[in-house]
């Protein structure tokens, strides 16, 4: 049986064929995650593809003594921002307070909150989980960049409460 | 998920097939040019000398070992100043970078060869 370290020698002795073991191994993983935060199909499988093509990109550097889950996850997390760029999102899910780096409750977490909120603070919650801006979500529910802008800084309140509740 | 799974090792492929045969095209290339420009400036090195009869300074190695001796160090000295400089530097310069390139393509061969295998077995099996 291979382990993750013989695989990436191999990989990196030009044995190729050895990177589909890494990708069987890691996709499911990292397709579920990405999954949680973007809802289209084809905006995960793109963001899929191109993190495992920048693992292996970077796979010469890779040093091998570390495992390789951690490393993809943090391609994952360079790509999701690239993507959220990409998209022109312009708020920023860490600008809260109620976001801690460390615990990561970004759409996750989100989900199992939506519940608390109201039906209109649920919709543009939505939006916002699906990559649109203020701007976009404002043309969609025809109301001012503002008030979107003021009915999310409630709704994060409304969620920071719960989720301090919950945690202690 | 397999379809998926598919689709990025078909990606994969296709990147280091780019890769690999840009690189060995381009080592390709390097290396011949290389010794293109080392059998010129050799060449063009040789023919001076020839001009310049400087290869009779060398005619003393058919000698016994004691005129050899005696005429060594005077006649290379002489041989070497009437070399042309800066060609001969060209040329020891284009040596020493193509011997580097052959010496990277050596060192990297056998990795070469085995994505080479790769892409022929992956190619071979669509």
């Amino acid at each position: 049986m291979l382990t993750d370290k013989d695989i990436i020698l191999k990989i990196k002795n030009g044995e190729i064929d050895y990177f589909s073991f890494i990708v069987k191994k890691f996709t499911p993983s990292i397709y579920g995650l990405i999954s949680k935060k973007i809802s289209k199909k084809e905006d995960v499988e793109d963001l899929v593809q191109n993190i495992f093509i920048s693992f292996y990109k970077a796979i010469e550097r890779f040093d091998t003594n570390k495992p390789i889950k951690p490393y993809l996850y943090r391609i994952v997390q360079n790509e999701l921002k690239m993507f959220y760029r990409s998209r022109k999102i312009t708020f920023s899910l860490n600008e809260e307070a109620f976001i801690n780096e460390n615990t990561l409750l970004v759409n996750d977490d989100y989900k199992n909150y939506l519940n608390i909120l109201s039906n209109q603070q649920k919709k543009i919650f939505i939006y916002i989980m699906e990559g649109y801006g203020y701007e976009e979500i404002s043309k969609k529910i025809k109301k001012p960049v503002n008030t979107i802008k003021s009915i999310v800084r409630r709704a994060r309140i409304k969620i920071k409460d719960i989720y301090e509740q919950t945690r202690g | 998920m397999n379809k998926l799974e598919d689709k990025i090792i078909n990606r994969i492929y296709k990147l280091e097939t780019k890769k690999t045969f840009s690189y060995m095209l381009s080592r390709v290339f390097f290396i011949f040019l290389f010794i293109f420009l080392f059998f010129v400036f050799t060449s063009v090195t040789v023919d001076i000398l020839n001009e310049q009869r400087s290869f009779d300074l060398l005619v003393f190695f058919r000698d016994d070992f004691e005129v050899m001796k005696k005429y060594f160090t005077s006649n290379l000295m002489d041989f070497f100043q009437e070399m042309p400089q800066p060609l001969t530097l060209v040329s020891l310069i284009t040596l020493a970078v193509l011997s580097i390139a052959v010496f990277m393509l050596i060192r990297n061969f056998n990795k070469i060869k085995n994505k080479l295998i790769s892409i022929y077995k992956f190619y071979k099996k669509l």
